[in-house]
């Protein structure tokens, strides 16, 4: 039994003007040279060979019987003395021998011979049955994906029908009553499509749903093209992938009905009138009938099964390889064991463990000033909380590895909101998470140091200093949650759809504070829902029930629940509406003045960090490239790229001036230009810039870092990037 | 609760749809539907007479009623129970279903359950190690996966069976010790049951188990990279608590596609059923359709139709019940 397991509806259609340049870029036909795809494909072909040249390179007619030849002779069961029955014999089946390779039935029939007409006859069969259930399918699937209303209620319905009725008692009854079934192909063929067809086109009408509402479609549409034309020249060859994965699986599932009811004698024999064909489950039922079992003649019922078995095999493995490339995931994790032993790391990464190259050394320059140790107007009061110094993050291994982040720097001080802004993709989520070790595979953390300075707030976390990238599991598993908390950015995804939230929190509970009874445990989940402004009713509630602000307000109260020293929010308002954002934001500030943690608020929105955060990191392509008190950075930016960003948005008040924007696009980490990453958008931009990369560096006598050569050496610094500080230096009352 | 009626009422449709084909089809179809039988019969026995006759009227040849009055009278006798007689067996349909249906719901509840349990587990339990020796499994799934059922029967019979040449463990023919043991509730009768379904039991969960492990493997595969798995592990739960997780959700399409499995479940099961004429509705429908017993075999036919639509309601039931998003749109 072979259930289709695709997960077909997550392909990424490819829109395109018209059929053939959309079947050039179909992607089915550069399949990934995977063992099983190879192996599929042989045994296929072997099959498909042996089919097409069968007739010819048999030795015997199938038919062809010799009994002359075979003395020995056997009673046939059932006959002799004391049944009633006139004794008959049959001819002693032979086993395998020079002049036949697969031995003789019980007719003196050559069983080689057989199995090649046979191959043959099932092969031809199932697959114009396969072809004739997808057209079916594609018929229905397509129409009421496509038109849907009325049209696609009543299809979907026959459908469902069709894939309700059990498929082998329809199949004996059809083929039962349908006389001419045996020796008729193209009836037979029919007959079982019409038992194979629904399954396909369910899957079908899905993905044209999803289809039809993507732009290309829309764009024909409204050019007044015909529905007809439509389906067929933009919808269908985007469907080409799902339909031969599910050509393949009907195909399956045919000559495995076709082999059952001539099993069961359904399909007509070759000696039957009118004759039908010699296929693989006739060659079976001879057999069985026989007691061929019984007899111990394994040569003549084995080999017509375990080509069955070899076929069916050979067509999982394909559909299988066509599963996983049609979902990336499927396919093993890509770290062969040479390039696991190279970078230094095990052969399995785990889950929530990411992996440190073991090779590099973890040292930590001398000369490196960190700003732990520089005292500022802003940072006095504040101790670190989390150090992290020189980190590089690369996503892959060896030559094909992305350096998502490179060399940065961080420090997280309690009470203090430290901002990281940058564009998607700058690796502002990669560093965040890689600290605390979060990130998935293919991510591994090639160099740098994490050191967290650990001060209980309140349960039995570690005290004292914590290596992040040396740490175990269980030295990670108490820190993580109790210590440090992560919000991550999109919140229903984030809690299991299938509990309820006070489930979730209790799950939390239970393995941190052991301690606290059911009831205890349910009160302080309450608790937390209030801080955050939830009523406490919402427990019973599933994260579906939740609206997305409410969702972000849970997510937070779990972060909270433990009193963490750490907060790392990702993006966590950026798929919210600015009044729910605003709420959160009051809420975040409250709970960050109770409990006194140490934050990184991640975002792309810099001017929600200007008045948010007490220090703003900006990334750019990997690497922090400015680091600033928010007042300074908002009012006096001294990197070109900051610069442009705040003016990337449009003053409330002040005369109109024509907006400028960022020239150019994001670079593509995997091939980055030359020496500084931002030089190609930059209206600054010198020669040097095309040639070394700026290290973070500080500016004279001040607690701000900027890598730019603008402001290195004796260039020259633009008006725009020397403006003076403000005035006051906002310290956050306490 | 819409949701499910709309199911309820598909069920329904098809129930009729399956039950007016089996009608419809042997008497609108052009040709001699008799002569065909006939012929075919001559395979595997002799039709006298009396059998001739019977198929003539199963068949509805030679019956002097319109097509519309054979429909209702049919509808007729079925509300009532009434499946029609059995002209091999001289007894009537519905009785004889009776005795034949413990057999088959006995074999293929209990290998149901095993099969999606021990599939649904092991499907986990591979997903969750990748890259250990766990991966080997795949393969061997792959191909018990793609056998059918009967050929792997014959495997079984061959290797275990009593009737076959290697090791002869189990009896591979018949429900229980016809030779003997008395039917009754007794020690050695259970017993005697109990020892011939091993190898029924054995084959159909076989091959069910590696669809399930395949199915489940695939979807498990696809939730662990789910953001919920990552946070489930980053806020320290216990590693069985992260599995839990995961595997929860992932249950989810594969009890979804429970309707198609059922169908491929009981069809295999037939056939075992005929390979080792185990005495279920499976076995009895290809003796009865040898024999051209057609009311024998339309009565089975019904039976099986509805058993099955019955198991995809439950399933569907179950879905609702495990899948909280469903209940609010049900």
């Amino acid at each position: 039994m072979t259930i289709n397991s695709t997960s077909l509806a997550g392909i990424p259609p490819v829109a395109g003007p018209n059929a053939e340049l959309v079947f050039r870029r179909t992607r089915i036909l550069r399949l990934p040279r995977s063992p099983k795809v190879i192996a599929g494909v042989v045994i296929l072909a072997f099959f498909g060979v042996l089919a097409i040249v069968g007739r010819w390179i048999a030795p015997y007619s199938p038919n062809a019987t010799d009994e002359q030849s075979w003395v020995q002779h056997v009673l046939v069961p059932g006959t002799g003395a004391g049944t009633g029955f006139p004794a008959s014999y049959y001819p002693l089946p032979l086993p395998p021998s020079a002049a036949h390779w697969l031995g003789t039935t019980v007719f003196a029939q050559d069983v080689w011979s057989q199995l090649l007409a046979a191959t043959q006859a099932t092969l031809f069969v199932g697959l114009l049955a396969a072809a004739i259930a997808t057209v079916l399918s594609i018929l229905f699937g397509v129409t009421a994906g496509y038109l849907g209303g009325g049209t696609d209620e009543g299809l979907s319905l026959v459908a469902n029908v069709f894939l309700a009725i059990p498929g082998l008692p329809l199949l004996i009854v059809l083929a039962d009553y349908v006389p001419s079934a045996g020796s008729s192909v193209l009836l037979v063929a029919a007959i079982i499509a019409v038992t194979t067809w629904a399954y396909s086109s369910r899957t079908l009408r899905a993905q044209t749903l999803s289809l039809r509402n993507r732009e290309f479609v829309e764009a024909a549409r409204v050019s007044g093209e015909r529905p007809v034309r439509i389906m067929l020249v933009e919808v269908l060859p985007n469907l080409i992938p799902i339909v031969a994965a599910s050509f393949l699986f009907t195909a399956l599932a045919a000559i495995g009905a076709y082999v059952a009811i001539a099993f069961l004698g359904l399909a007509g024999s070759p000696s039957s009138s009118p004759p039908g064909l010699w296929n693989w489950g006739e060659m079976l039922r001879e057999g069985f009938a026989n007691n061929a079992v019984r007899g111990g003649w394994w040569w003549w019922w084995a080999p017509p099964g375990i080509c069955i078995a070899l076929l069916g095999t050979g067509l999982a493995l394909l559909n299988f390889g066509i599963d996983e490339f049609i979902n990336p995931r499927l396919r093993a994790t890509g770290l062969s064991r040479r390039t696991a032993k190279k970078v230094g790391i095990g052969l399995r990464p785990k889950l929530g463990m990411t992996p440190v190259a073991r090779h590099q050394p973890l040292v930590v320059l001398p000369n490196r000033s960190t700003t732990a140790s520089t005292p500022s107007p802003v940072h006095d009061a504040a101790e670190p909380a989390l150090e992290v110094r020189g980190l590089s993050v690369d996503y892959g291994y060896g030559d094909q590895a992305v350096h998502a982040v490179v060399d940065c720097d961080l420090v997280l001080r309690r009470g203090q909101v430290l901002g990281l802004a940058g564009e998607s993709g700058s690796g502002k989520t990669t560093l965040a998470l890689a600290a605390i070790r979060l990130l998935r595979a293919p991510a591994l953390i090639t160099a740098g140091q994490v050191l967290f300075y650990s001060k209980p707030i309140s349960g039995d976390g570690p005290v004292g200093t914590v290596d992040m990238l040396s740490a175990t599991d269980e030295e990670l598993r108490a820190v993580r949650w109790s210590e440090i908390a992560v919000v991550l950015q999109s919140s229903l995804n984030a809690l299991n759809p299938v509990i309820t939230i006070g489930a979730q929190f209790d799950d939390l509970l239970r393995v941190h504070r052991p301690f606290l009874s059911p009831s205890a445990r349910r009160a302080r989940a309450g608790e937390l829902l209030d801080l955050v402004g939830m009523n406490a009713d919402r427990l019973r509630s599933y994260p579906h029930e939740l609206s997305g602000g409410m969702r972000q307000r849970a997510m937070i109260a779990m972060a909270i629940a433990l009193e963490p020293q750490v907060m790392i929010l990702d993006e966590p308002t950026t798929a919210l509406d600015v009044v729910t954002q605003r709420e959160i934001l009051e809420e975040l500030t409250g709970l960050r003045d109770r409990i006194d943690f140490a934050t990184l608020f991640i975002t792309h929105d810099l001017s929600l960090l200007v008045e948010l955060a007490d220090e703003i990191a900006v990334m750019y392509a990997g690497r922090v490239m400015e680091r600033a008190p928010a007042a300074s950075l908002f009012h006096a930016p001294r990197l070109p790229y900051t610069h442009a960003l705040l003016h990337s948005f449009p003053p409330m008040h002040g005369p109109r001036v024509p907006m400028a924007g960022l020239k150019g696009s994001t670079p593509d980490m995997h091939d980055l230009p030359g020496g500084c990453a931002f030089h190609p958008r930059c209206s600054w931009a010198m020669p040097r810039c095309h040639q070394e990369i700026p290290k973070l560096a500080p500016l004279d006598g001040s607690p701000r870092e900027v890598a730019c050569w603008l402001h290195r050496d004796d260039a020259i610094v633009p008006a725009e990037l020397a403006l003076p500080e403000p005035d006051v230096m906002k310290v956050r009352a306490q | 609760m819409r949701a499910l009626l709309r199911r309820l009422g598909v069920y329904i449709l098809a129930a009729w749809v399956a039950l007016t084909v089996s009608f419809l089809l042997p008497r609108v179809v052009p040709g001699n539907p008799v002569a065909g039988a006939v012929a075919r019969a001559t395979q595997s026995g002799n039709c006298n007479s009396a059998c001739i006759m019977a198929v003539e009227e199963q068949l509805g040849f030679n019956v002097h009623t319109s097509l519309w009055d054979q429909y209702v009278q049919y509808w007729g006798n079925l509300r009532h129970g009434n499946l029609g007689r059995s002209w091999s067996e001289n007894a009537p349909v519905s009785s004889l279903i009776v005795s034949y249906l413990p057999w088959t719901l006995g074999l293929l509840v209990v290998a149901t359950v095993v099969s999606f349990v021990a599939g649904t587990a092991i499907g986990v339990l591979i997903a969750w190690r990748r890259g250990s020796w766990v991966d080997w499994v795949l393969p061997a799934a792959t191909f018990f996966a793609a056998i059918p059922y009967f050929f792997l029967a014959l495997v079984l019979v061959l290797i275990f069976g009593q009737t076959g040449t290697l090791l002869k463990w189990f009896p591979s023919l018949f429900g229980y010790d016809i030779y003997g043991v008395t039917p009754g509730l007794n020690v050695p009768y259970v017993a005697s049951i109990i020892a011939h379904a091993i190898l029924p039991a054995a084959t159909v969960v076989l091959a069910s188990t590696a669809g399930f492990i395949l199915a489940m493997r695939n979807q498990m595969i696809t939730t662990i990279d789910e953001d919920f798995v990552l946070v489930a592990q980053a806020k320290g739960l216990p590693t069985r608590r992260v599995v839990w997780y995961a595997a929860r959700n992932a249950l989810l399409p594969v009890v979804a596609n429970f309707t198609v499995a059922i169908s491929l479940v009981v069809a295999g099961q037939i056939l075992v059923e005929i390979v080792f004429n185990y005495p279920g509705i499976g076995f009895h429908l290809y003796d009865a359709l040898s024999k051209l017993d057609y009311s024998l075999v339309q009565g089975i036919f019904v039976v099986i139709t509805l058993v099955v639509l019955a198991a995809n309601l439950l399933a569907d039931v179950a879905y609702v019940l495990i899948d909280p998003r469903a209940r609010q749109m049900a």
